[in-house]
């Protein structure tokens, strides 16, 4: 309907308007008579309403014979119409409440869902599939070998103690690799595989602030951050985490052979 | 609607019997609106066999700021007269709208029409009775 049409539609409604407020009035007829109210049209509206007023007032006066009264004695003229589930659900008000509790809940669960499957390193984990996600190879230091490897490179060059890539990844061949420090994980390792471009992470797990303790977990966990998910294993304190560019079902063939 | 008492209260009694029998054969009308439906048919019908009146240009003015007060002083009768003069569809557009008794969407549903034609209707009923109401009360017959 273009804004012509709603206008003159707008005007009709407002020229049968209901001469008393009545409940079962639609929401158009509704919306017009208050616009008509406050707009150009409103002193017209108003001559228009009294006079309707004054003349519904003289009908009520018209008499009616009473054998006919006695049928309406105790009725209204009109049942009024019950609200139908129908009509109640799509009113706009209740479809914005249902649709504002969907998201909530949606959020609420999804939230619930995450830390559900958090584990002590994951915070750790899901900043460094961010850095996975910005690396470029021209920051790492070009080197092929197997992954495997590494562990010695990094023990004996940066002093990283069991900074070592599990056995079944040991066979993947690096493009390169590098070791920087974090404010908050520390010293890490990164290593960038040419399967699938994945990259390796081994960072120092987490340890309890109470007493120095490192929070052990046992098995794979599974971090999702900004399309990237990494699998995490902790050994020895050292975290080892696989990350690629996907889901969960990318890594989970690499993660069956690992455990065979 | 028919102008006339006794004819209205026959309509009525028809209706009712109708409605009566229908219950009693276990037809009872699901519409809400059925009873009003059936004694506007029954009006029609009985305002077919009356003399018809000729199809006239009415005059038409604006309503009036004193058209209220002008038409508290009429007599019921005089209203009733001039909206069962009116022709159809539009006596039974002002009977249902001035009963005060129907929603909108109610009327459109009884008359059988769309917004524009009930609307035009009415207004254009509004400004002939208010000629009318010039010619019957004049303005220096008020205050």
């Amino acid at each position: 309907m273009s804004v012509f049409q709603r206008a003159r539609m707008r005007r009709a409604l407002a020229q049968c308007a209901p001469i008393t407020d009545k409940p079962s009035v639609d929401r158009a007829t509704r919306s017009a008579v208050q616009r008509t109210r406050q707009g150009k049209r409103a002193p017209e509206f108003a001559l228009q309403e009294g006079f309707d007023r004054a003349v519904a007032l003289l009908v009520q006066t018209i008499p009616v014979a009473p054998e006919v009264a006695e049928w309406f004695a105790n009725e209204n003229l009109v049942p009024v119409a019950k609200r139908s589930w129908r009509s109640f659900a799509f009113n706009p008000a209740v479809l914005a409440v249902a649709f504002a509790v969907a998201v909530i809940t949606g959020i609420f669960g999804y939230r619930v869902h995450e830390h559900m499957r958090d584990f002590p390193d994951a915070a750790n984990a899901r900043k460094l599939l961010t850095v996975a996600s910005s690396t470029r190879s021209v920051l790492l230091d070009p080197v092929k070998t197997d992954a495997g490897a590494l562990g010695d490179f990094f023990f004996m060059k940066h002093q990283l103690d069991h900074y070592d890539v599990p056995p079944k990844f040991a066979s993947f061949r690096t493009l390169g690799c590098r070791v920087f420090d974090d404010d908050e994980v520390r010293r890490v390792a990164q290593i960038w595989v040419t399967e699938k471009h994945m990259q390796f992470f081994l960072f120092p797990a987490e340890k309890n602030p109470k007493d120095g303790r490192v929070q052990n977990f046992s098995g794979w966990k599974f971090v999702e951050q900004e399309g990237w998910t990494g699998a995490v294993k902790q050994e020895n304190g050292i975290c080892f985490m696989v990350a690629v560019s996907g889901t969960e079902g990318d890594l989970a063939p690499y993660l069956k052979k690992a455990e065979r | 609607m028919t102008g006339d008492a006794a004819k209205a209260q026959d309509v009525f009694q028809a209706t009712v019997r109708e409605a009566a029998m229908r219950a009693a054969r276990g037809d009872a009308a699901s519409d809400r609106l059925w009873f009003f439906r059936d004694a506007r048919g029954r009006c029609l019908r009985a305002m077919e066999e009356d003399l018809q009146a000729e199809a006239l240009e009415l005059d038409e003015r604006e309503i009036s700021p004193s058209a209220p007060a002008r038409i508290a002083r009429l007599d019921a009768e005089q209203l009733a007269i001039w909206i069962s003069a009116a022709p159809e569809p539009q006596r039974s557009a002002l009977a249902f709208y001035y009963i005060d008794e129907f929603a909108p969407r109610e009327m459109l549903s009884l008359l059988e029409m769309k917004v524009p034609e009930l609307a035009r209707l009415v207004a254009s009923a509004r400004r002939q009775f208010q000629a009318w109401l010039d010619a019957t009360i004049p303005h220096e017959e008020e205050a």
